[in-house]
């Protein structure tokens, strides 16, 4: 995922999720999170319980998503240039620059006490953090590949992206409101295929079976990413009749993914299989050596340590493969098949 | 979505009933899982509730952005954009996950980034998902230093072991010696763990320790043995090291001492030996001349005093003379005068604090009561501080980063109210701070701070590489701590030559001691470790060096004398840096050559790298 990529996915969830995007670049959101997000991404379940115990308005939190770290800072820079350029004829009398340590003399009597209150910060710590006082909060966040914001963003989408029930919108140019177009109910299911030694790769599946045909369809989400979906029935649509039921269709997936799974080259597995016997090979040859020589009463502890060291090799080594369902839903398509 | 094509025929039971648990291959087993039948079938009979068409889209994009295509190719970088790994650390990294099986001795070189290699190793299991709880064991002073390198370095949400349920956190660092206690024991031999790291794993060389027993019950898949001294005086040791992480490895004990071992000690067959090691251990080194430093360039600052602070050196000096003649020459009760000797040097406000406290302690009739009032009223004359305000000119004309090092907590104070007084922002920094506030005044120098006034310099983590300006405003009589202080900035990573400036006042001892570490020893521009062995030497037949300029200083009658005594030093000193150190000069020995033997085979197993700062 570049950069871009980041942006636009950050940008899809925050607009899904009914959030208030308040300022953007290509480079950063500025965003006042939906309830909804705000439970997903902040982390406050106590006062999310609050919330919903007492019925209070909930005020979500305000965040500073940088997507381009880069180009945001220069962009910050720039404008940081333009302000102090601008405001130097005004002399320290916005906020922004009481912080600054240029000794020009406060102006008002807000500013006096805030200049006070600064001296006696600047006394205890050598420093005064009027940037932090009188700002309010907008915690910064650098998304990127890997940091943790993605990542739980990755989570969400996962946990609130899971099941749907779909009708594809129909082609509105082609239509006539008197003909009624014949629409196919398909079972749609993303997989992730797991294969692992002591190393891993994985592949992604999708699958779509027509439940009234029993047809299945391979890269089913590329085809279905690219229409327009609604959660409704459109209007003059008949749906065919199922001619399989849902359990076939799984079955289906299932017999489709296990014959194209059994089709692949285990070199991998085999070669993970051989270092796994020489491993085992060298714990027996150890083992066996120790309990020979040992004293009666040791011999139990060797064996309860070859029997454990045994098992690790195997968790470690043995090849395996697992298939788990990204999300799956029941999609709606125009047609029959 | 790669697919391979097969050269293998297709299974004869193709329509199995269970999918759900079978076998793709003779050696493979397969799992289908079949959760989200169950809820999706719930859900159609409910008739909700659904998800969103965009979120389900962005579901599997997030998916396609994570899936690891290959087995081979290193993926945490991707991850890791603010990290720039040297290529060795890399390649180690790379050698372990694919060639390894993930259980390896890192044998590094001190600097040379043991830690980095165990997090990208760390980091690329746990992107793969074959790691998910991880166990770090390292020496109690480091656990903080692990969270945070691999919090901030690694995106790894590790934590310091604190309380009995942290150690049910994912990654999670603890000290080896609360692990093995109980109830700590139990709990975590009764856990499965991905990964076990262990940092200073040269402290589980004993089999018979409960440190050994407990890491060979502890259940793990991966393992890393971190340390810089995989072997020291003994083959068994390293035999020992390899055992814990793969017994059997170099076959049983009298297999290793048969085919290996020559006099307990010597290695022999040392070709197959050599192979064996390579394929658990991975030990890096620096290259001949592979670590290029900045220069040092030391300039010392003369500082007249005035005639008023010349006074009270005077004072200070007479009267703890005084007491020592008095005491008859005992050196351990006199720690408290060699101090007051020490502080004048410094400010007076370190003197005052000092000077007071003696003066509660004395009884009430004591004869030194008047004394030390009468210097207390010589403080009092005082009205400027020469030293403070060279200083403050100093840093002026610099107009760069700076950090100031005092040996006294009331000097720091008076400098920084003395700087804060003339416009210049500085901020402190002292052992007793905990790490929060460290850190946020490390901060706070980096940032918007001109200068940064230490009392310590050991410890870790106040690394000022972005700084190259340094004042001793006093200086320490332990050489040790000034070459401390310097290498606080002047170590790798820092690009601009380091400048030194000592501040000594003419006519007191000070004048003395840099004359004797700048001239005599050369300090400042001594290469790193060389300063080790001559106090090593120097310490094997003498006390500790300030212990004996706290004993010239004392027993002299007049400055001709102590000056004398002081070139004296000096000579010996000077002589013992031209010699070799200590280890090579008793070669003779068994042990020796035992050592070197030793020494030879590990360098065979390393290869050399290149490190730039």
């Amino acid at each position: 995922m570049n950069q871009k990529q980041v942006h636009r996915f950050v940008q899809q969830y925050l607009e899904s999720t009914g959030c208030h995007i308040i300022e953007k670049s290509p480079a950063h959101f500025v965003v006042k999170l939906s309830p909804e997000a705000d439970r997903m991404l902040t982390n406050r379940p106590y006062y999310w319980s609050f919330v919903d115990r007492t019925g209070a308005e909930p005020e979500t939190m305000s965040f500073l998503l940088v997507t381009d770290k880069e180009k945001y800072e220069l962009s910050q820079q720039a404008a940081d240039a333009a302000v102090s350029t601008d405001n130097a004829p005004a002399s320290g009398s916005t906020p922004r620059t009481a912080g600054t340590v240029t000794g020009t003399p406060p102006l008002s009597p807000g500013a006096s006490v805030q200049a006070a209150v600064n001296s006696a910060l600047a006394r205890s710590y050598g420093i005064v953090p009027s940037q932090l006082l009188s700002t309010p909060r907008l915690p910064r966040d650098d998304v990127h590949f890997g940091s943790k914001r993605l990542l739980q963003l990755f989570d969400a989408v996962q946990s609130r992206g899971s099941y749907v029930y779909l009708f594809q919108e129909p082609d509105t140019r082609s239509r006539s409101p008197f003909q009624s177009t014949p629409y196919t109910p398909w079972l749609g299911v993303n997989l992730k295929v797991e294969f692992q030694c002591d190393r891993k790769r994985e592949e992604l599946y999708s699958f779509g079976v027509s439940l009234a045909t029993g047809h299945c369809r391979e890269l089913f989400h590329e085809q279905l990413s690219s229409l327009k979906m609604t959660p409704r029935l459109p209007s003059n649509v008949h749906i065919a009749p199922a001619g399989i039921t849902l359990n076939k269709a799984i079955h289906i997936v299932e017999m489709t993914l296990e014959r194209k799974l059994k089709a692949q080259c285990y070199r991998w597995a085999e070669e993970a299989q051989q270092r796994l016997d020489e491993e085992q090979k060298i714990v027996s040859h150890y083992y066996d050596k120790l309990l020979q020589s040992a004293d009666e009463e040791l011999k139990a502890e060797i064996t309860r340590q070859y029997d454990s060291r045994k098992a690790e090799i195997d968790w470690q080594y043995r090849p395996r493969v697992t298939a788990t369902a990204i999300n799956c839903g029941i999609f709606h398509l125009q047609g029959i098949e | 979505m790669a697919e391979h094509i097969n050269s293998r025929p297709p299974q004869a039971n193709e329509m199995s009933q269970q999918a759900a648990g079978c076998k793709l291959h003779p050696l493979v087993d397969y799992q289908f899982d079949r959760s989200w039948q169950q809820e999706l079938q719930s859900r159609i009979s409910r008739n909700g509730p659904w998800d969103d068409w965009t979120l389900f889209k962005l579901a599997v994009e997030a998916q396609e952005a994570q899936a690891i295509a290959t087995f081979d190719e290193m993926q945490c970088l991707r991850s890791l954009p603010a990290l720039q790994p040297m290529p060795h650390q890399l390649s180690t990294a790379g050698k372990v996950v694919h060639e390894m099986g993930g259980r390896a001795i890192l044998a590094d070189e001190v600097g040379l980034g043991k830690t980095i290699e165990a997090g990208l190793v760390l980091k690329e299991y746990m992107v793969r998902g074959l790691v998910k709880r991880a166990l770090i064991l390292v020496p109690a002073s480091l656990v903080l230093q692990w969270v945070r390198e691999l919090n901030q370095k690694f995106g790894i949400a590790a934590v310091a072991q604190k309380k009995t349920h942290m150690w049910h956190y994912d990654v999670v660092v603890a000290s080896i010696d609360t692990a093995k206690r109980e109830p700590h024991r139990e709990l975590l031999l009764n856990s499965d763990f991905d990964m076990l790291v262990i940092d200073e794993a040269h402290k589980l060389k004993n089999k018979k320790t409960t440190n050994y027993q407990f890491v060979t019950q502890l259940r793990k898949k991966y393992c890393l043995l971190l340390t810089a001294t995989p072997v020291q005086n003994n083959l068994d040791e390293l035999y020992n090291l390899i055992t814990l992480l793969k017994p059997g490895q170099l076959g049983g004990q009298s297999e290793f001492a048969a085919n290996f071992v020559v006099d307990k000690r010597m290695p022999k067959n040392e070709e197959q030996l050599h192979e064996a090691l390579s394929t658990v251990m991975i030990r890096n080194r620096r290259g001949d001349g592979g670590i290029h430093f900045t220069k040092r360039i030391v300039k010392n600052i003369p500082i007249q005093l005035s005639p008023e602070e010349m006074a009270l050196y005077n004072g200070v000096t007479g009267f703890v003379k005084e007491q020592y003649d008095r005491s008859g020459g005992d050196l351990t009760s006199m720690l408290s005068l060699v101090t007051l000797q020490r502080e004048v040097c410094s400010s007076r406000d370190a003197v005052f604090l000092t000077l007071v406290n003696l003066f509660k302690k004395t009884a009430e009739d004591s004869p030194l009561r008047p004394k030390i009032w009468e210097l207390v009223d010589q403080i009092k004359q005082i009205t400027a501080n020469t030293k403070a305000e060279k200083a403050l000119e100093l840093i002026n004309q610099m107009n760069e980063k700076v950090i100031l090092f005092t040996e006294y907590r009331a000097t720091q104070e008076y400098l920084l109210q003395f700087f804060r007084s003339h416009n210049l922002i500085a901020v402190p920094y002292r052992g007793g701070m905990n790490r929060g506030k460290k850190d946020w005044m490390m901060d706070l120098f980096r940032g918007r701070a001109q200068v940064l006034i230490a009392t310590e310099a050991g410890g870790e983590g106040i690394n000022l590489q972005f700084c190259h300006h340094m004042i001793n405003f006093d200086l320490p009589w332990n050489p040790m701590r000034v070459e401390q202080r310097i290498g606080r900035v002047h170590r790798l990573g820092q690009t601009e030559d380091v400048k030194i400036y000592n501040l000594c006042t003419i006519g007191t001892i000070e004048e003395y001691i840099v004359n004797l570490l700048h001239e005599k020893i050369n300090l400042f521009e001594l290469v790193i470790g060389e300063l080790d062995h001559i106090l090593e030497r120097f310490e094997k037949e003498e006390q500790p060096l300030e212990k004996t300029i706290a004993k010239m200083m004392l027993e002299s009658a007049g400055s001709t004398e102590l000056k004398a005594r002081f070139d004296q030093l000096g000579s010996s000193l000077g002589e013992l840096r031209g010699k070799p150190p200590l280890d090579m000069m008793e070669d003779t020995t068994d042990k020796a050559k035992a050592q070197a033997a030793i020494g030879a085979l590990l360098n065979r197993v390393s290869q050399e790298v290149e490190v730039r700062p």
